[in-house]
């Protein structure tokens, strides 16, 4: 519901963050924090050393007789499977380990190190099996089979695996006619990219506690995103009710998606069923956390593109092989998502794209900040500037020519709503000074600027649900309940925002009920997708305007007045035909005397309100055609100037630009503190990351060998600026841009560095060795 | 790589004086070690590649956090001082600018408020960024071993990666570097993968400094880091820079010899071929830099 | 294994402690005496989120052994405010937006105030070198520079 005609305020403000004292003074609480006393036991789980391999035999009777050893369990415990979109996997894994850290047997023990011991002490017999690394390879006809019984497994309506083959899912473009239209193109760009998998790098790692009492009620506490659908997916592995389990979700400590679905959480609890009472703590390393709970998938991208001799974009050809690893029943949706994504922002009449979601035996890949947003973009925004190039044309004037504007029709056959992607390319081809170029800081340095465009729909089922509550207390204030996680983002600060506006409250007044906690807190699908703003704002806006018409309706009644004359101003009812006035504090809870004086109106207020959106339709299987694919789409764009070094091929960032259509602003500071981070973060995987892997093992799972982005490797500056065409269904206009800030940064960087010495690489990280040996090729250093 | 949760099980051992910690260390060969600041011993010993039962904690013995410079004698710091206090060091920053300059380098502010030079030396890792500085600027251990106090001269001190010619019941009081000569010039350059932190994928040490035996008028030396199992000196970068007036002829001559003399590997920080090629880059960068010093003067 | 009695301030408390030789300062503050503001977040020393001063000077908690802390100094985020009143650079980092998830948030902080007590003025490449050692994922950064400037300036 669009509230655009009502005063916003708070909305539009930059209020500060609700949680920010506790944050500084360190009492925000967080789930390695929280105190369980004595009772607590630990677990470590015994991995996979294999990528690929028949599990013979487990024999953990040693283990179990150790001192201190309160449980030892193995996928014979757990026979159910457990998974999102796709049900392909086990808890602990069953008959074959398919990647190294595959969790084989778990342990719970009075300490750490006693869990430890115990795992040396399991025997496992292993049939070692060749691994398939490679996702070109998994999805041909001479791969051996990693998950042979595909075919049976319980699938979502919408994703299409292919019966005895390593690919759990199929997505298909056929619009227009493509084979014929490279005849009419002026150019024609073919490229290949190899994108590695890369991890989200949480500075705080996994960690989940579970606890199983008498009656079999499970409670799961840990660092979770999903607490909702970790207690619909663990349940439903576990043949239990949902209702039998419940999720409290503490402070987030970094996300971007690793801690969404389930990863490593149903370890804990799996552990915890044979410890009735006592509470299970799993706490991963931090190797651990590089390659056992969630990775980014790798991919190998074909992408060809053809436009007229005026740039205009005729025919696009993509073949994504997505190295999506031992178990896809999250991953499937990235190939589906990038499928209809596949053009990129622009309006291109003929597409065939083939996007295939492939097992391999390297570590699970999940969602990632971009959901495979960042590893598309990452070739395909270089093949948009090398056939400007092919045409002469300026690579900003090719994109004006071909990016998507309200009406144009879509990669699906849908139509795009009204968007601000030509604002966001004009101001940030401003702000980075687009077609002037600076003298390089020193004589063996080169200077280049690059750009990129982007844009994501949230990737989720059609009838993913936000729902949200209400209450006020006896002193007028409110409390909001969500079911939607903060990860840093700032969820709770806009739900008190939009909260206090569409109720009519001081933003102060609101606070929003944490931690998370199924039992009390109401329902949302998963905090992923940058859906919540939209998403849980709708349904926190329709809790509060609830409450307000309960509040309204009881004073009207109480003061014979008309509801159309009454409205709630901070904190006050008042009327504006009587002038008459009352403290929502004197309303809440007791109600009002009716207006004879003989008995009492209304009670206590609680508000509720839910959203889920109706109007997305499927789309053909054969084509990938349909009405209405994605709820909508958040666009935007990217430039970055940098600088090569020619002796070292290190690359400088020196500053950003980088512009976003968000729909409305909840919280311009946290918006623009979202598109920095995004940046930087994007940087980072464009600069130094990469889940280094040789025949299924990761070699370097630590911060010595995988580096990140640090405050040394940031530009001086980012500019970062708003664009506002508003969401016709989002609160105030508001849609979402958690992710999109990272989806453009590796392609403008790597367009820069064309700018700059005229090289491509194959793909990210574009290290200094990689530059350097590619400008040694081209002779562009001797 | 299967890093734990914790650190394995250990005695501490906090020995009163030298004599009672180097007898323990001896008595106790192949199970105990010393140590100062622990930065890459917890590191190894959390991932099991190192599992010594005792430790032996030596920085609170007599001298070890002193750092004395006398104008005759030179400069002596104690193992147990911290690279942070050397880079701070007013009499370090005015005569062994070097030093400081490569100790600044090295990892981040916490890790070095612990990590200490000796310790940097001791781990004798091929990567080390103060090492080459130190081998440089003549660098001698002061050992308090089982047989008495000796010295060891660093450019014979390293064997191997991670090996070096200590023995059980060895331990490095203090590291002593005579007094420079006058005018000296240094540069270090470390390329890493961020901006700052990191390890060295390749450490250039140059230094320079005006010499009227040698045709040139200037004596230089070069020292390689992360290019060979040992840290490295090119000792032809001497004789080349020495021989002819100083030109871009004798300092792509200097750095051609510095990639001829190193042995790279490959491995997941950078391939050798690359190294080789960056050794030259730098070696000629950090050469250059110093000759632009020496000339200021 | 050998064990120990040490004693040690902490936020300028007296605290006495049990400890093991192998219990890091981080397991002492975490697990024994319950100051749960120092995050884990890599165990070797790389990511700063255990980030304590340790007798005035920045450490990694995680590399120091609980037993030689007898007889320290240790301040960690807890004892960063006084009596409720926030040090300027804890009010500096919330106004400028420098807190998102806020896990790295309290290494940050001490190696931030660590830079401010020995340099009072830092200039923007002495503050990105005084946090080199300290990740974060959240932010880029750029807020946090800003509010270690802006903390100078309180």
């Amino acid at each position: 519901m669009v509230l655009s005609e009502k005063e916003a305020r708070p909305v539009g403000e930059s209020k500060p963050r609700l949680d920010a004292r506790e944050k500084v003074t360190g009492a925000a609480v967080f789930g390695d924090d929280i105190q369980f006393g004595n009772a607590l036991l630990h677990a470590r789980i015994l991995r996979s050393p294999h990528p690929h391999a028949r599990i013979i035999s487990i024999n953990t009777e040693k283990a179990a007789a150790m001192p201190g050893v309160k449980a030892v369990v193995t996928g014979e415990d757990f026979p159910g499977y457990i998974g999102l979109y796709l049900l392909d996997r086990h808890i602990f894994a069953r008959e074959r380990a398919r990647y190294v850290g595959d969790p084989i047997a778990g342990v719970a023990a009075t300490s750490e190190v006693t869990a430890e011991e115990a795992l040396d002490l399991i025997e496992v017999e292993y049939e070692v099996l060749e691994p398939v690394v490679d996702a070109e390879y998994g999805a041909s006809p001479e791969s051996p089979l990693l998950h042979p019984r595909l075919q049976e497994y319980q699938v979502a309506s919408f994703i299409l695996p292919q019966a005895n083959s390593n690919i759990s899912n199929y997505f298909k473009i056929r619009k227009g006619d493509t084979e014929h239209a490279w005849d009419k193109c002026a150019a024609i760009v073919e490229r290949k990219y190899r994108i590695p998998h890369i991890q989200h790098v949480p500075i705080e790692p996994h960690v989940a506690v579970a606890k199983v009492d008498e009656s079999g009620e499970i409670t799961l506490w840990g660092s979770s995103q999903s607490p909702f659908a970790q207690r619909n997916l663990i349940a439903q592995a576990l043949g239990i009710s949902q209702s039998d389990m419940r999720v409290i979700a503490p402070y987030v400590g970094g996300g971007f998606g690793s801690k969404a679905g389930v990863s490593m959480e149903s370890l804990a609890v799996a552990i915890a069923m044979k410890v009735k009472g006592r509470p299970v703590k799993l706490l991963l390393t931090r190797e651990e956390e590089f390659f056992t709970a969630f990775v980014r998938q790798g991919l190998i991208a074909y992408f060809k593109m053809g436009c007229d001799e005026n740039g205009k974009l005729l025919a696009m050809q993509n073949k994504f092989y997505w190295d999506a690893g031992a178990y896809t029943e999250y991953g499937v949706n990235i190939t589906r998502a990038s499928g209809y994504s596949s053009t990129g922002p622009y309006e291109v009449p003929n597409v065939t794209t083939d996007s295939y979601c492939v097992y391999t035996n390297h570590p699970v890949g999940g969602p990632m900040r971009g959901f495979g947003m960042p590893e598309m973009h990452a070739g395909l925004e270089q093949c948009i500037d090398e056939l400007a190039a092919e045409i002469g044309m300026d690579q900003v004037e090719f994109r004006r020519r071909n990016c998507l504007r309200d009406g144009s029709i879509l990669v699906t056959g849908s139509k795009m709503h009204p968007t601000g992607l030509l604002q966001c390319l004009e101001k940030t081809a401003e702000a980075i000074g687009w077609g002037h170029k600076d003298e390089p800081s020193a004589a063996n340095k080169r200077r280049g600027k690059g750009l990129a465009l982007m844009w994501k729909a949230p990737a989720m089922p059609p009838n993913a649900g936000s729902s949200a509550w209400v209450e006020l207390a006896e002193d007028g204030r409110v409390t909001v309940g969500v079911g939607g996680q903060d990860l840093g983002q700032g969820v709770f600060t806009v739900a008190a925002q939009m909260a206090a506006a569409a109720l009519g409250v001081p933003y102060e007044w609101v606070h929003v009920a944490t931690p998370l906690d199924t039992r009390y807190s109401p329902y949302e699908w998963q905090t992923v997708a940058s859906r919540l703003t939209w998403s849980l704002g709708n349904a926190v806006v329709n809790a509060a305007k609830d409450a307000r018409k309960q509040i309204l309706d009881m004073v009207a009644e109480s003061w014979d007045e008309e509801i159309d004359h009454l409205d709630i101003l901070n904190g006050m009812v008042v009327s504006y035909k009587s002038e008459r006035e009352m403290p929502l504090k004197d309303i809440v809870i007791y109600g009002l005397p009716k207006p004879d004086d003989q008995g009492w109106i209304g009670g206590p207020v609680i508000g509720r309100g839910k959203f889920m959106p109706d109007y997305v339709t499927g789309l053909d299987p054969e084509t990938g055609q349909g009405e209405r694919a994605v709820v909508h789409y958040t666009t935007g764009a990217q430039a970055v100037e940098l600088e090569v070094d020619l002796d070292t091929g290190q690359i400088a960032i020196l500053r950003g630009a980088s512009a976003f259509d968000v729909g409305k602003a909840i919280n311009p500071e946290m918006v623009l503190a979202q598109i920095e981070g995004g940046f930087v973060q994007g940087m980072s995987s464009a600069l130094f990351e990469k889940l280094d892997l040789k025949d299924g093992y990761v070699q370097n799972p630590s911060f010595v060998d995988y580096r990140i982005a640090t405050s040394s490797d940031v530009p001086d500056g980012i500019q970062a600026m708003i664009v506002e065409v508003p969401q016709d269904d989002g609160p105030w206009g508001a849609r979402g841009v958690g992710e999109h800030s990272m989806v453009p940064t590796a392609p403008a960087i790597a367009n820069a560095i064309y700018d700059a010495v005229g090289i491509r690489l194959d793909g990210p990280p574009f290290t200094a060795e990689k530059v350097y040996l590619k400008m040694l090729e081209a002779g562009v250093v001797k | 790589m299967n890093a734990y949760p914790k650190l394995p099980e250990f005695d501490y051992i906090k020995p009163d004086s030298y004599q009672e910690a180097s007898q323990f260390l001896a008595s106790h060969a192949g199970e105990a070690r010393p140590f100062i600041g622990g930065t890459d011993l917890f590191v190894q010993m959390r991932d099991r590649t190192c599992k010594p039962k005792y430790l032996v904690d030596i920085k609170g013995l007599e001298g070890m956090d002193l750092i004395t410079f006398d104008q005759a004698r030179g400069l002596t710091i104690g193992a147990g001082v911290n690279m942070n206090r050397v880079i701070a060091d007013a009499d370090i920053r005015d005569r062994y600018r070097l030093l400081a300059d490569a100790a600044e380098s090295v990892a981040s502010y916490q890790l070095r408020s612990r990590a200490s030079i000796v310790g940097n030396i001791c781990n004798a890792s091929p990567a080390g960024d103060t090492i080459g500085a130190c081998l440089l600027l003549d660098g001698v251990l002061n050992v308090f071993g089982e047989s008495g106090e000796r010295q060891e001269p660093l450019k014979t001190f390293f064997l191997g990666p991670g090996k070096t010619r200590l023995q059980p019941g060895d331990i490095v009081t203090a590291i002593h570097f005579p007094l420079p000569p006058n005018n000296m010039k240094g540069s270090y350059i470390k390329l890493g993968r961020n901006q700052l932190s990191d390890l060295a994928i390749v450490g250039v040490t140059a230094l320079g400094y005006p010499e009227s035996s040698v045709e040139s008028g200037y004596w230089f030396k070069l020292a390689l880091a992360s290019v060979a199992p040992i840290p490295l000196v090119v000792d032809r970068v001497g004789e080349i820079m020495g021989h002819d007036p100083i030109s871009e002829a004798s300092l792509q001559q200097a750095a051609g010899a510095a990639m001829d003399t190193c042995t790279p590997i490959d491995d997941v920080r950078g391939s050798a071929r690359y190294r080789k090629i960056m050794v030259r880059n730098l070696s000629y960068k950090a050469l250059k830099d110093v000759w632009g010093q020496l000339s200021e003067d | 294994m050998s064990f120990h009695r040490i004693s040690l301030t902490i936020n300028g408390e007296l605290e006495r402690a049990d400890v093991s030789a192998n219990m890091t300062l981080l397991d002492l503050l975490r697990e024994t005496l319950v100051y749960t503001g120092t995050k884990n977040g890599c165990s070797a020393g790389e990511c700063g989120a255990c980030t304590v001063m340790m007798d005035g000077e920045p450490v990694n908690s995680c590399l120091v052994l609980a037993v030689e802390c007898d007889g320290a100094e240790i301040l960690t985020v807890e004892g960063l405010a006084k009596d409720s009143k926030l040090d300027p650079i804890q009010e500096a980092i919330m106004e400028a937006g420098g807190v998102q998830c806020g896990f790295c948030t309290p290494g940050i902080l001490i190696a931030s105030r660590a830079l401010l007590d020995r340099n009072p003025n830092p200039s923007t490449s002495e503050i990105r070198a005084a946090l080199v050692g300290n990740l974060c994922r959240c932010t880029g950064y750029l807020r946090i520079i800003e509010a270690v400037q802006e903390a100078a300036r309180l």
